[in-house]
């Protein structure tokens, strides 16, 4: 075993602070008394202690309902989502089909194409649709983005579970649906669980589309509304960064749960070559 | 009865279209179409005239032909593969850096440092962004702050005036970001790795370098290969970074392709242009990750 060095622990302390200043400042900035974080001189250590730029934030124009807006967005993708991928997914991993293998090759060519270059014709395409500015408009865009990756995920945990298992209840009298009730979707419960993760992170993240599809202020998520936050006298930076915070919150909650599911996906099995 | 002789007209199936039908429709409409509208637009003569009363004109080639002969849109295009180069190199080398460096460093760091990259991962990229604004604003920049307090002569500025200095700002904020998926990617690579093969070598009398050289980067190599390609996806479409940083109005200086296509598009209406702008950005992420693409559809058959 090599011995640990003083090289890599140099190494990691400077990624320590690189990584880490970015999250202490917002932190420490959201919990300073407002009348200090406005300074030209910022103390890098903490001076004072106080939620006021919490209370600012929450009483700031449309906060409260971006929260909403972004809570109900994030439920309806990750539900609705969830629901059609896995009736798509158990037709890939268990029914023979024509066309099959060209559905798998669009599943995956579709999450290829650069959302920057999709959003002229996506947006062209939800307005002539009256989607614009509406909520269902917003959440079916995000259930077409997230539901390729959903539903190859699914696919994978469905192959994994042996198609014995079904056949021994169709054997003892189960109908298909009732084979599907109690027997696979109870071992597809930690496939379910990490893609529903996946599909709440991706909604509560995302900005671009939401920023294009809900113009009005009413209608913004949080991320838009992080994105508009300055007044005309200036960015008031304190309740902003307390704003940053409590956005942040439920995707860090998320990750630290889960962050083992949502490494693997990625490079799994990718060593082997 | 011939019923014994033709059993070749076996009923359809159904099921298994009417599961995929509702996800089907869903893709179709939202994704589907509008991949293929982008390349029709792209031959359209297409803007406000056109949305309000409809009827679109096929004109060829000549938006392609109208943006390559655009001295600015070449201007774009090499400041965006500028740009790419400077975040995917900087974020797979400081990303393998610190993966290398985890194997041996001291437990407490070792766990410090995995707490944070978790956090940073987790970060929506709009906090990010709100973050870093804050940290390089122009009254309250604690980064400013802190080269005062060193007693250099530092007067506050707008870090965004020259564009060299404000995309070195945004490529950083960019590179803060992708580090934790990198490296911890490339640690679980590393971790796989057996030990015999690292402690022979070293018996060898093989450098570090040696060692990363001849054992590491053969055996991760398919890693770097999905991470780089991930990274150039990413990064070459860069737009909400540049775009919120610069408060919705960036200067022409900080037009990268996907900056470019946008307000082609939504700024000035020109629709057509902007999907040809859109195109040869897509045809350049197809090259650049052509054998990323081709293993992906390899391992799904």
């Amino acid at each position: 075993m090599k011995t640990k060095s003083w090289g890599a622990n140099a190494t990691g302390l400077f990624f320590l602070l690189f990584l880490g200043f970015p999250v202490y400042w917002m932190v420490s900035t959201s919990f300073k008394n407002p009348e200090d974080v406005l300074v030209s001189n910022p103390s890098i250590f903490p001076t004072s202690f106080s939620f006021e730029n919490y209370i600012l934030a929450f009483q700031k124009d449309y906060f409260v309902g971006s929260l909403l807006n972004s809570a109900m967005v994030v439920a309806a993708t990750v539900v609705v989502s969830l629901v059609l991928a896995l009736s798509a997914s158990f037709a890939v991993a268990r029914l023979k089909f024509r066309g099959k293998n060209t559905f798998t090759v669009v599943i995956l060519l579709v999450q290829m194409v650069p959302l920057t270059a999709l959003i002229i014709p996506l947006f062209l395409q939800l307005s002539s649709l009256n989607l614009v500015n509406t909520m269902p408009g917003l959440i079916i865009t995000y259930i077409a983005f997230v539901l390729p990756f959903v539903i190859w995920t699914l696919r994978g945990f469905l192959v994994g579970i042996p198609q014995e298992l079904e056949e021994a209840a169709l054997v003892d009298g189960c109908t298909r649906p009732q084979a599907f009730r109690h027997v696979i979707f109870p071992l597809m419960a930690p496939g379910l669980v990490t893609t529903g993760v996946y599909a709440f992170i991706q909604a509560w993240n995302e900005f671009l589309l939401a920023y294009m599809i809900m113009a009005s202020q009413e209608n913004q998520t949080l991320p838009v509304w992080l994105a508009g936050f300055t007044s005309r006298t200036g960015t008031d930076w304190g309740p902003l960064m307390a704003a940053s915070v409590v956005a942040a919150i439920p995707a860090v909650v998320l990750f630290m749960i889960f962050q083992k599911r949502l490494a693997v996906g990625v490079t799994a099995g990718a060593v082997k070559g | 009865m011939t019923t014994t002789k033709t059993p070749s007209r076996r009923r359809i199936n159904l099921w298994p279209y009417l599961l995929i039908a509702p996800a089907l429709a869903v893709i179709g409409v939202i994704l589907g179409y509008p991949i293929v509208r982008l390349f029709e637009l792209s031959f359209q003569q297409y803007g406000l005239e056109q949305i309000l009363f409809g009827a679109a004109q096929y004109v060829g080639f000549d938006n392609f032909k109208v943006i390559f002969e655009d001295p600015e849109f070449w201007q774009v295009l090499s400041r965006t593969i500028a740009f790419t180069v400077y975040a995917v190199v900087g974020s797979i080398v400081l990303g393998a850096f610190l993966a290398h460096a985890l194997l041996r460093m001291s437990k407490p760091l070792q766990i410090a440092v995995n707490a944070i990259l978790i956090i940073v991962w987790a970060m929506p990229q709009l906090v990010a962004i709100s973050v870093w604004r804050w940290m390089f604003s122009y009254d309250f920049s604690v980064i400013t702050g802190f080269i005062q307090s060193l007693g250099i002569d530092f007067p506050k500025r707008n870090w965004f005036v020259d564009p060299v200095m404000g995309f070195g700002i945004i490529g950083l904020v960019i590179i803060w970001g992708a580090i934790p998926f990198i490296t911890i990617s490339i640690y679980a690579g590393l971790t796989q790795i057996p030990r015999d093969f690292i402690e022979a070598a070293e018996l060898d009398g093989a450098s570090r370098f040696q060692i990363f050289r001849m054992i590491y980067l053969p055996l991760l190599l398919p890693i770097y290969v999905i991470l780089i390609s991930l990274s150039i996806i990413w990064d070459f479409q860069v737009f909400a970074h540049i775009w919120v940083m610069l408060e919705f109005r960036p200067d022409p200086e900080y037009y990268t392709m996907a900056v470019y296509a946008f307000q082609t598009s939504f700024g000035i209406s020109e629709y057509g242009k902007g999907s040809a702008i859109a195109v040869v950005m897509v045809g350049m992420l197809l090259l650049a990750t052509l054998y990323y693409l081709r293993r992906m559809i390899k391992d799904s058959k």
